[in-house]
């Protein structure tokens, strides 16, 4: 820590600055668990009474209301497509899901103008 | 169709491989699978030459998804200006495709001509190209099997590593068996002339991961005819494309 403060300094003194990020948020926000796709983030939140999903593409989290939202989970030899429903900001949301360990969860989020897709993985632990 | 077709400079050494043909390799392009703008699209080319695909997407004939377990998911092809996405009614761990690229004929060292042996009975090389791509999208629970519709497939024999420079053992399977002969070159976008890496007899080869980011292995190989009227070979081309995630920033 010392040493970054020291090579943080120098930086400075030299007047050159430290390199800038190229992304935004890479961390939860929600207590979830996250996966990067490039610059968008997607975070899958466990909760009782179903799961959640949040979206944030670099900076800016999508319009939830724009976009739809399918959560594939394939556990047990068995895929079930789930479909998310759009909540305030960029939170999807699917009642009384729930996710088994080693489920492997598949999420696509599509913009509803443009037909785009957006997607990524994550194996629950 | 260019016609910018690879002479070969093995022919003699080809009249010795397994299938007893006079093997030459007509066409160093293929298919893969990247990531544009985000989006899944299948392109052509090879290096650098991300070629035109909507011109060729007629000549596509399966695009496929499939789930952590394989199954599959219905998908399509999209055209979005100049490039060729692919959309899937869900998010799929594989996809893959296969185009078939016609036939081409040539006497001694001549061009090749979008020719049949029919068409062209003089003909010393006549072959039928057939281009597979197979892309791994997202994270696997179970190794990666022989997929429908890929007669020559390459699939990764342990799990993908984490990061470059870590040797992989590839598998090359001809109608889903293993094959010793198949030409392999690590990393046909970055590196498209590399010396090409023969599979072993047990169909496999070893390489490093070459990139933090895009792996597209490409194999070769040049099986018998199944219709020896018109073409004396089929040249088969596989792609294998993956992808090493970059440090978290």
């Amino acid at each position: 820590m010392k040493k970054l403060a020291t090579a943080l300094c120098c930086l400075a003194a030299l007047g050159l600055s430290a390199p800038t990020l190229a992304h935004g948020f890479t961390k939860p926000q929600h207590g979830g668990v996250v996966m990067m796709n490039g610059e968008t983030l997607f975070e899958l939140v466990a909760q009782p009474a179903g799961v959640s999903l949040y979206m944030i593409d670099e900076d800016d989290p999508v319009n939830a209301a724009g976009m739809t939202a399918k959560l594939s989970v394939t556990a047990g030899g068995k895929r079930s497509d789930v479909a998310m429903v759009a909540m305030k900001g960029n939170q999807f949301f699917a009642k009384g899901l729930k996710l088994p360990k080693g489920a492997n969860v598949g999420v696509q989020v599509t913009n509803k103008a443009t037909g785009a897709r957006y997607g990524t993985t994550f194996i629950i632990k | 169709m260019h016609r910018r077709f690879r002479l070969s400079r093995a022919l003699a050494l080809a009249g010795a491989m397994a299938v007893g043909l006079t093997a030459v390799t007509a066409e160093a392009h293929g298919i893969w699978f990247a990531q544009r703008a985000k989006q899944l699209a299948l392109i052509y080319g090879i290096g650098a030459d991300d070629l035109d695909m909507v011109k060729r997407l007629p000549q596509v004939e399966k695009i496929e998804a499939y789930d952590a377990d394989y199954q599959p998911i219905k998908a399509a092809a999209r055209v979005a200006g100049p490039i060729v996405l692919v959309d899937s009614d869900a998010q799929p761990t594989v996809v893959a495709a296969v185009m078939p690229y016609g036939t081409w004929s040539r006497v001694g060292t001549g061009e090749f001509e979008k020719k049949t042996l029919q068409e062209m009975p003089n003909a010393t090389v006549s072959t039928h190209n057939i281009k597979y791509a197979v892309a791994i999208v997202g994270q696997l629970s179970k190794p990666l099997p022989a997929l429908p519709g890929q007669v020559v497939q390459i699939v990764p024999a342990g799990p993908i590593p984490a990061t470059l420079g870590t040797p992989l053992k590839y598998v090359v399977l001809y109608n889903g068996k293993p094959v010793a002969g198949a030409k392999v070159v690590n990393d046909m976008v970055n590196d498209p002339d590399a010396k090409e890496v023969e599979t072993g007899a047990d169909g496999s080869v070893t390489l490093p991961v070459r990139n933090q980011g895009l792996n597209v292995i490409r194999a070769v190989y040049v099986g018998p005819s199944d219709q020896p009227k018109l073409y004396k070979q089929v040249e088969h081309t596989a792609t294998l494309a993956f992808t090493l995630p970059h440090a978290p920033e």
